[in-house]
């Protein structure tokens, strides 16, 4: 009786272990991967905080506007000016590209670091030289039932719709940048668009593309005219605070303090560390890209 | 007195002459019968006459971004992939006249047209029992379904060069897409959904931003104008 009693113990033993373990391993299964499913709302926004994404860059030029200009750096140099202007304004402000690199991020690996910074507005900058003034876009998908403070942080959400719960909070953002570019008699569409990666973004997000200014009987002002520059980016900024303020009237403070300053550096040094681990991605995925090659 | 080296090289070459003649005749004799063997005696089909109809253009505008539906007087193929083609030709062949508000550079635009019924399926080989076909379904959120009895599903194969060539940026990209959208859906009831190809291949955008991967609803786009706002 007495060995029989200790090999039950044993199994007993053995199958409590056994079970354990397969529990454990079943709760890591259940772990979404950050980079394809953005767990979490924008419900904790940075209210201090802009992303720009100056649009295109390296081998992809964006539009021709003109004689050898592109809108690669068009959109580079805005996003240069514009960063200057809200940093002046007591924004801290990151930015997806602040050079014309070789090996650009993709939309994806954009969207991955403007999700990962809970902006209060995320801006990608746009040029064509079709149209007149200033053209305003969200994206095209509908408003998901819950918004994003309400989701629950254990719900992944589609990669291909993150935008979905701040869609409502962008047509906001959009109408009041709207109203900022009529008040300061600037010609301005607001529409909806299908384009990467507004739908991938978790913040309210517009995408902003400047056009050339068509007025009658003169001739149209190009989008690398400085001045009209100046009017679209003192808008853009005027708007923009007033969009803070209204999302969060505590922050109406603008002046740069010393732990602002302080948080202004930490979050660069994340912002530099995401783009570095975007690029390692890259690069790995070419690596591997090339050695799958001579198969 | 003629040698005679040169009587014998006189009548080799009247004798070569005469071969050659007749190596000649004997090839425009084979040429004509061969001609004549592989010559189409099927007369020729009867122009039949199409009525013209009206149809409505989904037009764009470069300026103020909106979208009006236009009518025109066109003769038009009956069967609905053709149709479409014509009709989508057309669309794009108007936005190169002169003086036009969405200026798009003139060539072929549109390569085919295909009209599918949905929801799609996956093809099954012939023979296939029945009864192994249902384990061959794929998961229902990569089917596109229809919202409707008899939807269809149009994809258009654009070509390369129209692409290329389109002007670049959110707004000209984007009314091109919604002007073809809103022309389907004013003409052709059963297309509820489109999907764009470029040469025969999936693209990412049409030439740098409107996105090309997705599935676009046929829907009014002329109700979708852009807001002026001044």
């Amino acid at each position: 009786m007495i060995p029989s009693r200790k090999f039950a113990a044993v199994l007993l033993a053995i199958l409590t272990g056994a079970a354990a373990i397969a529990f454990s391993v079943h709760a890591q299964l259940q772990i979404p991967m950050p980079a394809q499913q953005p767990s979490g709302p924008a419900s904790t926004l940075n209210h201090n905080l802009i992303l720009l994404d100056p649009a295109h860059g390296g081998p992809d030029p964006g539009a021709t506007l003109g004689d050898h200009i592109l809108e690669k750096d068009i959109t580079l140099a805005l996003a240069v000016r514009l960063r200057a202007a809200l940093a002046a304004a007591g924004f801290t402000v990151i930015a997806t590209r602040d050079a014309d690199p070789s090996d650009p991020l993709t939309g994806d690996q954009r969207a991955d670091i403007a999700n990962r910074t809970h902006a209060v507005a995320c801006i990608v900058l746009h040029a064509t030289a079709t149209g007149s003034g200033v053209h305003i876009f969200t994206s095209t998908l509908q408003p998901s039932e819950d918004t994003g403070s309400t989701y629950p942080s254990y719900v992944p959400i589609p990669w291909e719709t993150a935008q979905a719960a701040s869609v409502s909070q962008s047509q906001r953002l959009a109408a009041d940048l709207t109203s900022a570019f009529t008040k300061s008699s600037l010609p301005v569409l607001s529409g909806k668009a299908s384009i990467r990666p507004l739908d991938n973004l978790m913040c309210p997000a517009v995408a902003i593309e400047m056009a050339p200014l068509l007025a009658s009987g003169e001739d149209a002002t190009a989008v690398t005219d400085p001045a009209y520059q100046q009017r679209v980016i003192a808008t853009l900024t005027a708007a923009l605070q007033a969009w803070r303020d209204h999302a969060d009237p505590e922050a109406q403070t603008v002046v740069p303090s010393p732990d602002n300053s302080a948080q202004s550096k930490a979050i660069a040094a994340a912002n530099a560390a995401g783009i570095a681990a975007a690029r390692s991605r890259v690069a790995l995925q070419t690596t591997a890209s090339a050695q799958k090659g001579p198969q | 007195m003629i040698p005679r080296y040169q009587r014998i090289l006189f009548w080799i070459l009247a004798g070569a002459t005469l071969l050659m003649a007749l190596v000649l005749l004997r090839g425009c004799e084979q040429a004509r019968e061969k001609l004549t063997r592989h010559r189409d005696e099927t007369p020729l089909a009867a122009p039949v006459a199409t009525a013209s109809g009206t149809v409505r253009l989904a037009m764009a505008n470069d300026v103020d971004g909106s979208i009006t539906l236009e009518d025109r007087d066109l003769a038009l193929p009956d069967e609905s992939t053709a149709r479409a083609h014509a009709l989508l030709a057309r669309l794009i062949a108007e936005y190169s006249y002169k003086d036009s508000a969405h200026p798009i550079e003139s060539g072929p635009a549109v390569d085919d047209v295909f009209l599918l019924d949905l929801p799609l399926r996956p093809p099954v080989a012939l023979g296939t029992p029945a009864t192994q076909q249902p384990d061959q379904q794929p998961p229902a959120n990569d089917l596109i379904e229809p919202h409707g009895p008899g939807a269809q599903l149009a994809v258009i194969n654009l070509r390369g060069t129209f692409a290329d060539h389109h002007p670049s940026g959110i707004e000209p990209e984007m009314l091109t897409i919604d002007s073809i959208i809103g022309t389907l859906y004013a003409n052709f009831p059963r297309i509820e959904q489109v999907r764009f190809l470029v040469d025969g291949r999936p693209r990412e955008t049409l030439n740098g931003h409107a996105d090309l991967t997705r599935t676009y609803s046929v829907v009014n786009t002329a109700n979708k104008t852009a807001q002026e706002a001044h």
